[in-house]
């Protein structure tokens, strides 16, 4: 074989590493495209009308605000769908007989859950000490905006909630 | 190297760094040389090499997506299959891959045994050579499992059936590999551990020792070279090697694309028969089984020793200084017979399947079967209850099945055996009542009973339309539709209350003097109770109605389902029925 000549062994070389390297490039493209392919994507389906959130009669006027789950009939997650799912929870309060505000019992401030103190009457977040009125306002703490209102509804005498999730740690409300 | 740059510049720096560091370079400095020159003879361990990588980087973005569990196995593979970004490439190359690395690994050791290649001093490279040969072909059967398809389950439990033949710890080996008494999640988790964990370590391990042996050893000379001048490894072969390499990639592709990736038949259904057949690879051990008759459990387990038996003991056999093919006769002849008897009993099997037509048309159905689910499960999601419940998520699946098995033949405008009114998309709405109004006995009502034009049967109602009309809104009201009229209906209540109640009740639970009471008629509620019992003294009573009763074969969930999904079509057209799409 002549592979001595310089020209040559320098063509091989290069035709070596080219082929090789296509090769590896041909492979890992698909990979690549395969494990982004879910950051382009609404993996996670959660329902965007309004979910059954049970009797109105079950929220007493005037009392301390109410955590009530919220339960999605259908969540489809990636390939699977599934029933009845905890998406998460709200504070509803009935201030009135015909006027009915729901919160978001997840914290503005880093997404914990909010619960409420009984004894100060105001909302306190357990991670980072938070604390809000019963009407939402951000009283002390590290959070930059009041809790997040739910648009709630009662329909047939049913509490009818839409669920969504906001940018955490903002000032503004912005839904993420 | 003869070409060597100087070691300036960004780059020759930064190469003199490296090498500094770490000795990365170096050797390219001291090149390989090749006994006879560089041979495509010498690719197949590059090429298994290649295929070792493919199957880790497809294997890594596969298990990135792939969930071990018995409920959500199949989900996610249909999920990589039908719903990702060339996810049916990827999986397809770790399938086909596997299939490649199978036949690259026999040629490599048909090479190597034919030259030779295991005698002194490379008898412990050789050795290595079996062992990875027999993990390569248990990580496929590690993953074939993990589909949880018919195909893979089928087969896992076939080969497990083997392994718990075993005499003594037959039953310890079937546990363990099953991670307890039956098939599940653990069954998954373990098989699913071993593929990704287990045996890539080992495989790896056992690579770089036999490369490393096979470095230290150097090439075997191919018959006829000894005279000819050494040459170096690079870049006469490894050229050759990138060009076998990027060959196979090339037919791998190429197959995998014609195939769209691999198949994926319908989720794992232990109550459902199926044609279990083993990865191709096994196919000799599975002719062999038929061949074997009732020494099938000796030769499944035999054929395999006497196999791995042979190759290992070979080195220790065939001893001779010779690497002559004509000096080692007997040896070449059994290794090279043992490869043909292998490759004639795998033809034999693919042939045997090939000129069954009833095979053929199992296999058909149950390719059907595996189409219907994975569109399901596009459509519909699968439910986190697991893979065979996707064939329950068209819309009211369970009530239109008992409607096609328990009601169909008596009440589908199509059937030959009809015995009762149709029931169709529309049914119990206004038309529909007026309809009975004015003929009772009319062909779509009671034409096809007993009942139709006899003395019990109820005669037609005559009244003017006004009124007609007003008698078709007070039964419409009944059945708790929204949109009733309550001016009509009140109207309809004063001509019932003159005209009906000879015959009808109209108060929940009464029954009427010789028809049915009509209270709550075409409700929810109405239907679950007459399909329980129509011969009730308020429904059609004993005698008029041939329909049986279903209060015991069908639960009270089931009749509600059915109740309901007849409260649907009262409101439905055909095209919303048609909608629905097949069960």
């Amino acid at each position: 074989m002549a592979d001595d000549k310089p020209d040559r062994r320098g063509f091989l070389k290069l035709a070596t590493c080219a082929i090789g390297g296509g090769v590896g490039l041909v492979v890992v493209a698909p990979v690549i495209r395969l494990v982004l392919d879910p950051a382009g994507k609404t993996t996670v389906t959660t329902p965007t009308d309004p979910i059954d959130l049970g009797n109105l009669e079950a929220i007493p006027v005037g009392a301390d605000p109410r955590k009530v789950d919220i339960i999605a009939p259908l969540v489809k997650d990636a390939w699977s769908a599934a029933r009845d799912v905890v998406l998460g929870a709200a504070w509803v309060r009935r201030t009135s007989p015909d006027k009915i505000e729901a919160l978001s019992a997840v914290c503005p401030h880093l997404g914990c859950a909010i619960g409420w103190d009984a004894a100060a009457k105001s909302f306190i977040c357990p991670c980072h000490d938070s604390r809000f009125s019963p009407a939402g306002d951000p009283l002390s703490g590290p959070s930059k905006r009041g809790m997040d209102p739910l648009p709630i509804a009662v329909q047939d005498g049913r509490l009818r909630l839409v669920w969504k999730r906001f940018k955490a740690d903002i000032a503004s409300r912005e839904e993420a | 190297m003869a070409d060597a740059e100087p070691d300036s510049g960004l780059l020759g720096r930064a190469r003199a760094f490296i090498l500094d560091r770490t000795g990365v370079g170096a050797r390219a400095r001291v090149p390989a040389s090749i006994p006879g020159g560089p041979s495509f003879a010498y690719v197949f361990g590059w090429v298994l090499v290649f295929l070792l990588l493919l199957e880790a980087t497809t294997g890594a973005a596969l298990a990135a997506f792939y969930s071990p569990s018995s409920t959500d196995a199949w989900a996610s593979v249909a999920y990589i299959q039908d719903q990702s970004a060339l996810g049916w490439l990827v999986r397809g190359l770790h399938h086909h891959g596997g299939s490649a690395m199978a036949i690259v690994a026999g040629l490599h050791l048909l090479q190597t045994g034919l030259f030779g290649a295991y005698k002194k001093p490379r008898e412990v490279t050789w050795w290595l050579g079996v062992i990875l040969m027999a993990l390569i072909l248990a990580w496929s059967v590690t993953g074939y499992v993990l589909r949880w398809d018919q195909a893979g389950y089928w087969a896992n439990r076939v080969e497990v059936g083997i392994a718990a033949g075993t005499p003594v710890i037959g039953e310890q080996i079937r546990a363990v590999a099953l991670g307890g008494n039956d098939y599940g999640n653990l069954t998954l988790t373990r098989f699913y551990a071993l593929h990704v964990i287990v045996l890539p370590a080992l495989v790896a391990l056992l690579v770089i020792a036999h490369i490393a042996l096979a470095r230290r050893h150097g090439t075997t000379t191919l018959p006829g070279r000894a005279k000819l001048p050494a040459e170096p490894r690079w870049p006469g072969q490894s050229l050759r090697n990138v060009l076998a390499m990027a060959a196979t990639f090339a037919a791998l592709a190429a197959y995998t694309a014609s195939q769209h990736g691999a198949d994926l038949a319908a989720p794992a259904d232990p109550s459902a028969a199926y044609d279990a057949r083993p990865l191709w690879y096994f196919r000799w051990l599975f002719e062999l089984r038929v061949l074997a008759g009732s020494w099938e459990k000796v030769a499944a387990m035999a054929a395999p020793a006497i196999v791995g038996g042979f190759l290992v003991g070979l080195p220790i056999l065939d001893r001779g200084p010779s690497l002559a093919i004509g000096t080692r006769k007997p040896w070449v002849g059994a290794f090279v017979g043992l490869l043909a008897l292998i490759t004639a009993l795998t033809a034999s099997s693919l042939a045997r399947d090939a000129n069954d037509p009833d095979l053929a048309k199992r296999l058909t159905a149950l390719e059907a079967r595996g189409d219907k689910a994975r569109a399901l499960a596009v459509a519909n999601g699968v439910p986190s209850s697991g893979g065979l419940d996707v064939f329950a998520t068209p819309p009211m699946y369970r009530a239109r099945a008992l409607f096609a098995q328990r009601c169909k033949s008596c009440h589908d405008a199509d059937s030959k055996d009809r015995k009762g009114p149709v029931i169709a998309p529309g049914h119990g709405n206004r038309a529909w009542l007026a309809g009975f109004l004015a003929a009772p006995s009319g062909a779509p009502y009671w034409g096809k009973s007993k009942l139709a034009a006899t003395e019990d049967a109820m005669k037609a109602v005559e009244l003017p339309p006004a009124d007609q009309a007003d008698l078709v809104e007070l039964l419409y009201g009944e059945t708790g539709a929204a949109d009733t009229r309550a001016d009509a209906r009140a109207r309809g209540k004063v001509l019932f209350d003159k005209a009906c109640t000879d015959c009808h009740a109209l108060e929940d639970g009464v029954a009427g003097v010789s028809a049915p009471d009509l209270a709550g008629m075409g409700s929810r509620d109405f239907y679950t109770h007459f399909i329980g019992n129509p011969k009730s003294p308020v429904h059609m009573g004993d005698g008029k109605s041939q329909m049986p009763r279903f209060d015991k074969e069908l639960t009270i969930v089931e009749r509600d389902e059915l109740a309901g999904y007849l409260v649907w079509l009262r409101t439905a057209t055909p095209a919303d029925l048609a909608a629905l799409g097949p069960l």
